[in-house]
């Protein structure tokens, strides 16, 4: 209506939000891509690896939810991709961080990494106390 | 059709971001100096798949790529919660 002029009002303000969380998830894919890269220790990569999934997946598929709901020219497809991503953004915001605690619970017990610059290891002295 | 040209040369000019983050994310599983970073960065480049079959879906006006990207989403959780169970456990089970 303002700048699309096929589309109404309800529909335009869906595909400027879309974009704009498209947007978003493309700086958080190029930020925690380049944090994987750079950072020094795998428990810290997992910090990077929460920006590239929560920021670079979940978000930008709410946006191409909301994206292709307003586009008029799909057709009838648009309901599909719309269903499709929301299911997608839903399951990922569920498992996502399941996945990634499960690995550094068993990257710390199974000491394929070790705790390098530390000032204390909590968890360690847990699992000492309950050895006696 | 204004808006179809703008809806499409709006995610081609996007596709370059992913070749980037792609790379970046390939370098951590070649180089990672442990299994754990590997599977991390196999599922980073999992996920931002998922965003780019959504993206292509919508300028190829195919929506059944939708379909592949849930089930990649939940391949990349079994494989995270595999790895996690063989590392503490030394076996896979059931």
């Amino acid at each position: 209506m303002f700048i699309f002029p096929e589309l109404n009002p309800l529909e335009e303000i869906a595909l400027i939000i879309g974009i704009i969380l498209t947007l978003i998830g493309v700086f958080c894919d190029i930020v925690g891509s380049i944090g994987m890269v750079r950072f020094p220790n795998f428990f810290v990569r997992l910090h990077a690896a929460t920006v590239g999934t929560i920021g670079g997946a979940v978000y930008p598929l709410f946006g191409i939810t909301l994206m292709s709901l307003a586009l008029n020219y799909l057709g009838v497809m648009r309901y599909f991709i719309a269903t499709g991503a929301f299911l997608t953004a839903i399951a990922i915001v569920l498992t996502a961080p399941v996945g990634s605690h499960a690995l550094a619970r068993a990257a710390h017990r199974s000491k394929t990494v070790p705790v390098e610059p530390k000032v204390c290891d909590f968890l360690k002295e847990d699992e000492r106390l309950i050895e006696e | 059709m204004a808006l179809e040209n703008f809806i499409s040369t709006f995610i081609v000019v996007l596709l370059p971001a992913f070749l980037i983050s792609l790379s970046l994310y390939a370098i951590r599983v070649i180089k990672g100096p442990s299994v754990t970073d590997m599977v991390l960065a196999i599922d980073c480049i999992t996920y931002d798949l998922c965003f780019l079959m959504g993206l292509l879906s919508i300028l190829f006006k195919i929506g059944f790529l939708m379909v592949a990207a849930l089930a990649l989403a939940l391949w990349a959780y079994v494989l995270d919660v595999y790895v996690a169970k063989y590392l503490e456990a030394r076996e896979v089970g059931d």
